[in-house]
Order: C-alpha cells, then structure tokens, then sequence
C-alpha cells in the first residue's frame, strides 16, 4: 500500500506500518526492535486520529456552511439530518465494536503472558531438577566412593582380597544408595509442598474470582455521544 | 470504468486507517443486523483481511487473471463463513455509503459509478466462482474427533473423520473451526496422505495466547464436532520431478512433511528420501514414536530427529541448518521445509549459501514464531 505515499509524496498511516529497517550490521549496535515497532504504532495511530479529526472538521464546515447560505428548514436540510443520524448511530455501534476488541486483546494478551510465564517457569524448574539430578549423583558416588575405600583399609578380619573387594563394593552400593534415599525423600516433600501450595492457591483464586470479575487493564469509558 | 480514479479514491479513502473498514461493518450490521452473526465477537483482524483484499483488488485492477483467480479463491473460500449470493448486494451497498463517507467532498456521481462498476464485477466472479464450486463441494466438511492425545504439554494431536469426502493433495492444509470457538478458523496442515476411511491426523502447538490453538491442542475430547474448510497450499511433492527429496520439519511443521512421506510410500518406486525432525527439546519430538514405525516398514526413508537447546540430548545437536548441512550434500534434492517462521527463514537462506537451486526449495510457513529448532 506504498502506492499512497508515492501517489502524493504524503505519509500515511499504512506507510508507517509498512515501514521495515535494516538490522545493524554484526558487531554494531543497533536500536531494540521492540521499542522502534510500538513507536511506530504511536506514530500511526496518532496519523490516523489527525486524519480522522480533519474529515470531521470538513464535515463540521460544510455543515455551518450550508447554515449560513440559509438552507436551513428545507427539504434538503431533513434529508440530511437523517443522514446524520445513521452516520451518529454507526459511530455509536463502531465505539461498541472497538470496546468489544479492546476487552478480546486484553484476554488474548492477559492469556499470552499467563502462558509465557508458565513456559518460563517449566524451563526453569526443569533446568533446576537437571542441575539438582546432577550434584545428587555426584554426592553419592563421592560419599559411597569413600565409604568403599574405608572397607578396603578395615583392619578387622583381614579377609582375602576378592572378599574385601566385594565388601567394598557393598558398601559403596550400600551408601550410594542411602544418599540417593535420602535426596529423593526430600526431592519429593517439596514436590508435595509445592502441589499443596498450588491447590491451596486455586482454591483462594477461585473464591475470590467468584465474588468480584477478573481485574483488566483500565480502559478509558467511551465519550457520550453528542450532537 | 477510470481505474486511475478508482486507484486514486481508494488511496485517498485509506489514509483514514482502520476507521474505513469500522465504519463499513457498523453499516452493514445496522442496516442488516443478520450479517452480524456470520463474524466472531471480536472485528479487529476481520477489519485487517477487509482492507488488505480491497487493497489487492485496486492494486491489481488493471491485472485481470491474477485478479480473477484471487476473487474467484475468494469467493469459494467464503462459502465456509455461510455467505450466499444474496448477501452480496447489501456489502456493496454499504461499501458505496463508506466510501462516499470518507471521501467527503471528493464523492462525485462519477466515481460513484465507477466503484458501483467495480463492485459489480468483483461480485460477479465471486459468486460464479462460489456456484461453481457450489456443484462440486459442501460449504465445509462436518467432522467429528476420534482420538486426541496431548504429546508434550503444548502439542495435542487428534484424528477427525468426516462425513462427506475430503479430497486432498498430501501437504495441503484446511481451515479449522471449533464449536468452542465459533466463527474462528486457522489453517492447520493434514498430517497423512488420503486413507481410505477418510481419517485425517492433525498436530496442533498451542500459541500463548491464541485464539483457537489452545481450544485445539486441549480442549477437544472423542466426539467434538470440528468444520473443515477447503483444502489449500501449495506445499505438495512435485509430480514432475525424479530427484530424490529432502524434507526438514521444525516443530508441528511434521505434519505437512509426514503427509508427503505417506504419499511417496504409495509409490512404486520411492525416490531416497531424507526426513529432519527438530525441536528444542527431548520432548518436543513429539511424533517420534510413529516416525520409527514408518522407518522401519520403508527401507528408502532416513530419519534424523535433532535437538538444538538440550545438551544432554544423545543424538543429533544443534539447529536445523545446522544438522542439516553437516549431514549430506543436498544441490541435486527437491527439498521441502515447514516449520516456524524463524526455522524456515533461516533454513531457506542456508540452501541458498549451500547451493541448492531456488526452484527445488518448497516452503510452508507456519507463521508462529520460536526461536529456530
């Protein structure tokens, strides 16, 4: 739709929103997107507000206008009121709409970052069980490890060597596998902790969401109408 | 008819933004409060596909085929939404008002009469191309869910049946819509080449925050009733072609490529094909499970599953482009990609830098963005 700035050399609305930068070259620095995207979105929207203003104000001139030339109380003055009326009730049931879409993006957008939230937290918790999975393994080996070292120094019996070979083995086996109890045992009392937590929480929510409507960003009421 | 006019009025009409295309529907619900229910509750991307066809329309007036086959897709395409012939005449109706009501001063009888014109050629092949299809096709397909399982907690798959036959090319997708969403529909691709009980698997990710994704991914249970537009893409094996075929999968962008793995397996003799599967993760490989299956029964298909952001994985690391172009050399393959935005960009360019001729790249993008699997 570039067609309309190159038409008449003036920016438009679509222009702004068609608008794509190249990104810096590696090794430069370059502006976040993020930032340049919702400024241009504020250039638009304001584009198209002035627009939006200037036709209202032609109409408003051509309204006096026809005032002053005294056409007023004619035929042509009804005809035009009823005009005005239907144009009136469209833009009611347009500031209808826009409230409806408003209330649809906020729910979308609300739904978005519950869920990109939730995707962050997973990744975390995940990263943390891998990470905790890992120090766990390691723990036991050293302890068990030790643990097997002194039964092969014991000096009780002084059995022959594949004996103390094996006993050693059952003790590394043995105290590996009392750390790794242990650390599962309490792996999973946090697990339950947290599942607990977790019911207890939607429990609060959904009470508290029974008596009173979700909270929503704060939209501005539509203006009365006039005229 | 001065399609330099028309150019012209439209340009001057669009500078309004969004307000054009709010003030029209308001028109048309207010004069025909009936049409209101054929839209979902919220406008905003309706108001979007408006102008953008309108758009394509003035810019292509002078166009005529490509012109007419749009329309003509168009108006097929509309039979699924309930529109009829009749509901033609009242759009334009309120088309003329809103145009004339941003025009302003401008409005003459003139271009009155030149849109009026343009209307009613646009209408015309829309609504021959709707009759048309009218003897050949339902609206859409009513199909009912057999099976649906969540693989990882944000890919569901699910397999519908249909009461009517849906013919198809494997690789093509079809628009959904759920009675848990009513008047939403997005495209999703079918994931099997055409069986005979008429059975089609669908994968679905869910996108945070979208509109239908999660309703599909989750929501659905044996027995939901779903609708099934007109199947369309272009992402189908070249029948002409006799070179062996690469195809790279990113995330749910496997079921396309599953679905032309299906219909080479039907032929009698298979070319050598090479089929990537990636994810980020372990558990994004969703469909692993059936894909060896698959390998097993055909001896001429290589699957590679890779992993990009897990390194604990124990087979292939790294990111498509990368597994792929230290796997083979692929400048003589028909290569096909479907996937995430992100993947697909970054795989095309890499065929480009590795040599592999433009024309043999097939490209389905699922438009969602994830960083590249």
């Amino acid at each position: 739709m570039s067609v309309i700035s190159r038409t008449d050399n003036r920016l438009t609305p679509d222009a702004v929103q068609a608008v794509t930068f190249p990104s810096a070259r590696l090794g430069r620095r370059g502006l976040d997107e993020e930032h340049v995207r919702a400024f241009c979105g504020q250039v638009e929207r304001e584009l198209v507000r002035l627009f939006n203003e200037r036709t209202a104000l032609a109409d408003e001139v051509q309204r006096l206008r026809r005032r002053v030339l005294g056409l007023s109380g004619n035929d042509a003055e009804a005809g035009y009121r009823q005009d005005d009326a239907h144009v009136q009730a469209v833009r009611i049931l347009s500031k209808a709409q826009q409230t409806a879409d408003n209330y649809v993006a906020d729910a979308q957008d609300y739904s978005r970052q519950l869920a990109q939230d939730a995707r962050r937290r997973r990744d975390e918790i995940l990263t943390e069980a891998r990470k905790h999975a890992a120090v766990m393994l390691e723990e036991a080996h050293t302890e068990a490890s030790s643990a097997a070292e002194a039964a092969l120094v014991a000096p009780a019996a002084q059995p022959d060597g594949d004996r103390r070979e094996l006993e050693a083995e059952l003790a590394y086996l043995r105290t590996f596998s009392d750390v790794y109890r242990t650390h599962l045992h309490a792996y999973l009392d946090a697990l339950l902790r947290n599942v607990e937590e977790w019911e207890r929480a939607e429990k609060t929510s959904l009470a508290a969401t029974r008596g009173s409507l979700p909270r929503l960003p704060h939209h501005p009421q539509p203006p009365p109408p006039t005229g | 008819m001065d399609t330099a006019r028309l150019k012209e009025s439209f340009a001057r009409v669009a500078m309004h933004g969004d307000e054009v295309a709010l003030f029209f529907y308001s028109d048309l619900f207010l004069r025909h409060p009936e049409t209101r229910d054929m839209f979902p509750v919220s406008m905003a991307e309706q108001r979007g596909h408006l102008v953008r066809a309108l758009a394509t329309i003035v810019s292509d007036v002078e166009n005529t085929g490509q012109l007419t086959d749009f329309l003509q897709a168009l108006g097929r395409d509309h039979r699924k939404y309930g529109t009829l012939a009749a509901h033609y005449e009242p759009v334009g109706a309120s088309l003329l008002a809103t145009l004339a009501h941003f025009s302003g001063p401008a409005w003459t009888p003139e271009l009155a009469a030149d849109w009026q014109q343009a209307f009613g050629l646009v209408a015309n092949v829309m609504t021959e191309a709707a009759a048309q299809d009218e003897k050949l096709n339902p609206p859409f397909w009513e199909g009912t869910v057999l099976s649906h399982e969540m693989r990882t907690f944000d890919i569901g798959v699910f397999r519908v049946v249909t009461l009517d036959t849906l013919s198809f090319v494997p690789g093509q997708s079809v628009a959904i819509e759920s009675e848990m969403r009513p008047r939403i529909w997005r495209l999703y691709s079918i994931a099997n080449a055409p069986r005979e009980d008429a059975t089609m698997e669908f994968h679905v990710r869910v996108i945070d925050g979208g509109a239908l994704s999660p309703a599909l991914a989750r929501g659905l249970t044996p027995g939901s009733r779903l609708r099934l537009g007109p199947p369309v893409g272009s992402l189908t094996l070249d029948p002409g072609s006799s070179r062996n075929v690469l195809l790279v999968a990113g995330s749910t962008g496997l079921a396309p490529l599953k679905a032309i793995v299906g219909q080479i397996a039907e032929r009698a003799d298979p070319p050598e094909t090479h089929l990537f599967v990636g994810a980020r993760d372990a558990s994004g490989l969703y469909d692993l499970q059936d894909l060896k299956k698959i390998g097993a029964e055909c001896p001429w298909l290589t699957i590679t599953p890779c992993v990009s952001d897990d390194p604990d994985y124990r087979g292939e690391r790294g990111t498509l482009p990368d597994v792929v172009a230290r796997s083979g050399s692929w400048a003589s393959h028909e290569a096909y990609i479907a996937g995430p935005t992100p993947m697909v960009e970054a795989m095309t360019e890499r065929f480009s830098s590795l040599g592999v001729p433009a024309t043999q790249v097939h490209v389905e993008d699922f438009g969602w963005s994830e960083p590249c699997p």
